[in-house]
């Protein structure tokens, strides 16, 4: 038998100190969640609005399709960056995860190209499908689904050393990590919390009237606050069940084990209570605030499970720093000039549009 | 190995990466291109006030934005998925190297991806200078991402002075990174109007799609001149060794180089054909041959890239393996398995071989040969190992001289389980050397009769070679022809006795079954274009057949049989490497018959090239050529050597390799700055039969195997000695060879010198360097002063000349040659391990004097009155 930690892959050296990577992990995570939440839970929305009669219900939609293929493209490019640094701080845990799975892994490609295809098929011939964007909407929802739960797989896995020895039965890629008992409820909670915030902000877009069809902005407050209060309520009870199926001591580190553990957790459940209250009473920009303060609270308690897994067999303080400073500003530079030419050319767009108007 | 491997059998071998990587590069290169093309058209569209190109450019955003967010930016994420996935020690290393290189070009990324879905949203909204704005960000950015992702790439093929300082800065403005950068825009540019062609070709207006066309044309013709000043100057840039690697070394480059010098004028042609007024059905077809063509040249271009870099994944720095370079070592002592984490093997055992074998060809070479698939299928390269030494063999040289390969690493029960796996695994076989265990047999023997009483005369004879080597290949080359000399000296006994020269004729008959080799071997079929001389069946290269009368070789004091071809195939099928030649000395003035005697003639075809050149042997299980084996030598040569022999050959051309080898033992001149034959043959070779003990390499080409049907060393010296103890070992023979050639001033030799590593002698300049054939073992190294051998090393000193080689040497009077008494080299009297028969060549002893020992056991074999000072050599009376 191969001790678990044996099977570890040695980690290469850093340029920076591993706190730079970490708080622009987290960052970017926190942004690709945001966006994600977008592509997917709108996705479902769009597909659950699809499949109820009315028009406001298909208006909905169809003010989503618009948005669909853009808010697709930058999600996955708001994934590369967490996967970047992932890599950096992680990578021999995440290497060896995603090799175990990699025939299911390489498949997120072909899938992802056909549900952005899809999506973007959705988006120009919404009204001439009829009643086949039903189907159409749920091909690229159930990939996205599909892509998702390998996401929660690789997620959990690379966490986990002790499942690796998997590899000398089958080193064919097909491994998923079915036996952990906080897969699914990780998953679901991820997926229906994805349609909570994509809710929130088709409630937004209805509250600042950014409307391309003639959806009534009501209907859109109205439908989005309702999927984000409800769905935020199922996410509460997938939360707990998530939490109870961690292995004892990480579950105990939100539950007096560890003092910010157990603050995040206190935390989150309050930001809940003030999101579900503000929610049902359609406070859009209160309950949009409530649930960034929520969102950053969970991506913490995420990363602390993370630790509190790999603790056993590794900390980040661990990997060996050999300085280079100067690339790291320059990507500073970079990443302040883009944001500054992003938020330009958005600037422009709408401007653009208010002319239109 | 650090990571795991993902165990992909057809799709192994980079199969993935090749994909996605070339579509993604095809498509991302026109994202890059297409941004400057869509501006400059749109700009033209306001200036010219044309709305219907206006709608044109636009209606080609839309196809844009369809290909190259989705297409383009999802394989590219692919790319990375993948490459994770096949190669996660060099990816991790150039994350970690480079981690700001990729943040920094996700940025422009993002602003890619914004720049783009508002140019297209926007298009005819927004205010015409602004829109433009937008446009020349959207190129800007994906120009960047292009300029950052190229200092990575160009990185993992030229590192530069990062393998010294290890700077982000130095690895990323490597040596090729202009170059590249150059020629990739102009690719990008040169994209635009391929891709261009498919919008224009749609287009309904005939007037519109013509211009369109031309447009789309310039846009390939202009920039494809920068493109190819790029591409010249990335070759001219590019690091010597992966230069000499790709343009002259490794033979499966060619196959992309010359796809490459027809795709490149094609793919130009073609596109400005597109420029001519066509009929649209054909336009809407044609676009399509365009990118195909597109794909194939931007394909053969990144295969050639990729493939340049071989070994490495980074060059100098990792192996395609993930190997990191410097482990090398290591591993080398302590074993890959035992410094591997993803085994469940550390040591081997008899049971878990199988495992091993396959976990040690996962690791090293599944990376990039995949079985059964299109990329590098390994089946075909290891199809003629039908035995572990052989696989053994070829993975003991393996990146020594076929640069493109790593070494194999790992310790030497290691590398033979990865031989037997192979070996098992695709060729369905167990056996280790694939030769036969030959028993000993006693033929009948007829030894002449002595009359010692009444004789007059005493007849010797001997052949110049212990063991005459023939490469029975001929219909397809030769190295060794047929050609035994048996040299006689006939002594009239007597109180002070004489060589008689003159006045008697010898005559040699060989045994009746070998008389017509011609029936059994296809050399006389050859021997003119081999030779350039007509030699009828059975006569050989002296122009002396199986029988005949012997010449007089005055310097030698001796008669001589030269180069009689026999062959050790009797009439009646089978292999005998030792058939027997009867000599008649005859008055010749009366035609009395004044002695008779016999002798072997040795000659063998047991050369075990099959061993690892595939296909068996040809005669009796045991020796001999089939034609597999012929060709497989020649195309080994021809793949190695860029000659074209094999194609020669089948042509009606058979090749002689002392043509272009020089030889003395074959009277050839050789061709200038070509080793000499023994010095390439061994040279090459002992990069694949290195650390053996004993005769273990000899025997794997040369017929003395002991359980073999030849073992052609049979004097009692091989009771406690073997080939090592005079000739070295494999690499200190070569070494000998090598390094005379080196010092005549032959540039070759140190290519195949550099890995060789002497063993009898602690350092190479030890070596003494010698020519090959005059330059032999001395007897007297060991038999100092005619005495008893006091030691077994004659390894390093040389003769220094012909004349001075034993079997060219007389006693002290120069009378009696040293053969004649003691019979040929590796079968010095007594010599009584002849595989058929233990007195097979004792016939002389047993005939004059009734024992095995050298002639002169007693003096009064010759000596009528016993002789009591040493005349022929100090100690001759020992006995």
């Amino acid at each position: 038998m191969i001790p678990n930690a044996a099977l570890i892959p040695t980690p290469d050296a850093i340029p920076v100190a591993w706190g730079w990577f970490y708080v622009l992990l987290v960052l970017t995570f926190l942004l690709h969640l945001l966006v994600m939440n977008a592509m997917l839970g709108g996705g479902i929305i769009a597909l659950l609005n699809s499949l109820r009669r009315g028009e406001q219900n298909t208006l909905l939609s169809k003010e989503f399709s618009y948005k669909w293929p853009y808010t697709i493209a930058i999600a996955v490019n708001m994934g590369v960056a967490p996967l970047l640094f992932i890599q950096v701080l992680y990578g021999h845990f995440i290497y060896s995860s995603s090799i175990l799975m990699a025939s299911w892994w390489l498949s997120i490609i072909l899938m992802l190209i056909l549900a952005y295809y899809s999506a973007y098929i959705y988006a120009f011939k919404f009204d001439s499908l009829g009643a086949l964007r039903s189907w159409v909407a749920g091909f690229s929802v159930v990939l996205l689904l599909y892509i998702a739960f390998l996401f929660s797989n690789n997620m959990t896995l690379m966490l986990q050393p002790e499942r690796w020895s998997a590899y000398f039965a089958d080193g064919g890629g097909r491994f998923l990590n079915t036996a952990d008992p906080t897969l699914i409820p990780r998953y679901l909670h991820f997926v229906i919390g994805a349609v909570a915030v994509a809710g929130l902000y088709l409630a937004l877009i209805g509250r600042f009237n950014f409307v391309k069809s003639t959806v009534n902005p009501q209907t859109l407050i109205a439908q989005g606050m309702r999927y984000f209060t409800i769905a935020t309520a199922i996410s509460v009870a997938l939360g707990f069940w998530f939490l109870l199926a961690l292995p004892k001591n990480i579950m105990l580190l939100f539950m007096g084990g560890s003092i910010y553990g157990t603050a995040l957790l206190l935390l989150g459940l309050m930001l809940t209570g003030v999101a579900l209250y503000l929610g049902h009473n359609r406070q859009v920009i209160k309950t949009s605030i409530a649930t960034l303060a929520l969102l950053i609270i969970m991506v913490l308690m995420r990363d602390l499970v993370r630790t509190g897994f790999l603790a056993p067999y590794f900390s980040m303080s661990e990997l060996q720093v050999i300085p280079e400073y100067s690339p790291l500003i320059f990507f500073l530079v970079v990443f302040a000039g883009g944001l500054a030419l992003v938020g330009y050319m958005l600037k422009l767009a709408l401007e653009c549009r208010k002319e239109v108007e | 190995m650090n990571y795991p491997v993902w165990d992909l059998t057809t799709f192994g071998g980079g199969f993935f990466i090749a994909l996605i990587a070339v579509v993604h590069v095809l498509v991302a290169h026109f994202a890059v291109g297409g941004g400057l093309f869509l501006v400059t058209l749109e700009q033209k569209a306001y200036r010219d006030e044309d709305p219907a190109l206006l709608e044109y450019v636009k209606k080609h955003s839309k196809f844009f934005l369809l290909l190259t967010m989705v297409f383009g930016g999802m394989t590219g994420v692919g790319i990375w998925w993948t490459i994770a996935l096949l190669n996660p020690a060099a990816t991790s290393s150039l994350i970690h190297i480079f981690v700001f290189g990729w943040a920094a070009e996700w940025v422009f990324f993002l602003t890619e991806i914004v720049a783009l879905f508002i140019y297209y949203y926007t298009f005819g909204r927004m205010e015409r200078k602004k829109h433009l704005l937008i446009g020349w960000l959207y190129f800007f950015s994906a120009w960047m991402s292009l300029f950052l992702i190229n200092g990575i790439i160009d990185f993992m093929l030229s590192p530069g002075a990062w393998l010294e300082n290890r700077e982000f800065w130095s690895g990323f403005f490597n040596p090729t990174f202009w170059p590249a950068l150059t020629f990739r825009t102009g690719l990008s540019l040169v994209l635009c109007g391929v891709f261009g062609f498919v919008t224009a070709a749609f287009v309904k207006e005939q007037q519109l799609r013509t211009r369109l066309m031309r447009i789309c044309a310039k846009w390939v013709a202009i920039p494809f001149v920068l493109m190819l000043l790029g591409g010249w100057w990335y070759i001219v840039a590019l690091p010597g060794s992966v230069s000499h690697l790709i343009f002259e070394h490794s033979p499966e480059m060619t196959t992309y180089l010359r796809t490459l010098a027809w795709a490149t004028p094609v793919f130009f042609a073609i596109s400005m054909f597109m420029a001519l007024r066509l009929p649209n059905r054909l336009q809407k077809v044609l676009c399509f041959g365009v990118v195909g063509i597109a794909l194939i040249y931007f394909g053969a271009f990144e295969f050639v890239r990729e493939g340049g870099r071989r070994p490495y994944i980074i060059y100098e720095y990792m192996y395609s393996n993930q190997v990191f370079v410097e482990d090398v070592p290591g591993i080398q002592q302590a074993g890959f398995l035992p410094t591997a984490k993803w085994t469940l093997h550390r040591e081997i055992t008899a049971e878990n071989m199988d495992a091993v074998g396959k976990d040690l060809f996962k690791f090293q070479c599944s990376a990039c040969h995949s079985r059964g698939g299109p990329l590098n299928d390994i089946q075909p390269l290891v199809k003629k190992y039908s035995n572990i030494f052989g696989m053994d063999a070829k993975l003991n040289g393996l990146g020594k001289l076929n640069t493109y390969m790593p070494p194999f690493m790992g310790t030497r029960a290691e590398r033979w389980a990865l031989a037997r796996y192979i070996v098992k695994e695709f060729n369905h076989s167990s056996a280790e050397t694939g030769n036969l265990a030959v028993e000993d047999q006693d033929l009948a023997l007829e030894i002449p009769p002595f009359a010692k009483d009444t004789d007059e005369y005493v007849l010797l004879a001997w052949s110049t070679l212990g063991m005459k080597g023939i490469s029975d290949s001929s219909e397809r080359w030769m190295m060794l022809p047929p050609g035994t000399s048996i040299y006689a000296q006939l002594i009239k006994r007597g109180d002070s006795p004489q060589i008689v020269t003159r006045a008697v004729e010898l005559r040699y008959e060989m045994d009746a079954e070998f008389r017509t080799p011609q029936e059994k071997v296809a050399f006389w079929e050859h021997a003119e274009q081999l030779f350039g001389t007509q030699l009828e069946p059975g006569v050989g290269l002296a122009g002396m057949g199986l029988s005949g009368t012997m010449r007089l070789d005055a310097e030698h004091n001796a008669f001589v049989a030269a180069k009689v071809p026999v062959v050790p195939y009797p009439a009646g099928g089978g292999f005998n490497p030792y058939p027997l030649l009867t000599i008649t000395a005859f008055d010749k003035e009366s035609g009395a018959e004044l002695a008779r005697t016999r002798v072997v003639a040795p000659a063998t075809t047991e050369m075990g090239c099959k061993t690892c050149h595939g296909g068996d042997w040809g005669v009796a299980d045991v020796a001999g050529f089939t034609l597999a084996t012929g060709e497989d030598i020649l195309a080994a040569h021809d793949k190695n050597s860029a000659t074209k022999l094999l194609e020669q050959a089948r042509g009606g051309h058979p090749i002689l390799c002392q043509s272009c080898h020089a030889d003395p033992a074959l009277g050839a001149a050789g061709k200038e700055g070509i080793l000499n034959f023994s010095a390439s043959i061994h040279g090459w070779h002992a990069n694949f039969l290195t650390e053996r003990n004993g005769a273990e390499a000899c025997a794997a080409c040369h017929g003395i195997r002991a359980d073999g049907p030849t073992q052609c060393f049979r004097s009692h010296h091989a009771q406690f000695m073997d080939c090592s103890n005079c000739h070295g070992t494999m690499e200190d023979h070569a070494l000998t060879l090598l390094l005379h050639e080196q010092q005549q001033g032959n540039q070759r030799a140190a290519v195949l010198l550099q890995h060789l590593r002497s063993r009898k002698v602690k350092e190479v300049a030890q070596i003494e360097p010698r020519a090959p054939w005059s330059q032999q073992p001395d007897c007297l190294t060991c038999h100092t002063d005619f005495g008893v051998g006091m030691s077994v090393d004659a390894f390093n000193q040389w003769t220094k000349n012909e004349e001075e080689l034993y079997r060219n040497r007389h006693d002290q009077m120069g009378a009696v040659m040293c053969a004649a008494c003691h019979s040929s080299q590796h079968a010095v009297y007594p010599a009584t391990f002849n595989r058929l028969g233990a007195q097979r060549d004792s016939i002389q002893p047993l005939q004059y004097q009734g024992n095995n020992r050298p002639i002169g056991n007693d003096c009064t074999v010759c000596h009528t009155v016993q002789p009591e000072f040493e005349a022929h050599h100090p100690n001759s009376l020992r006995i």
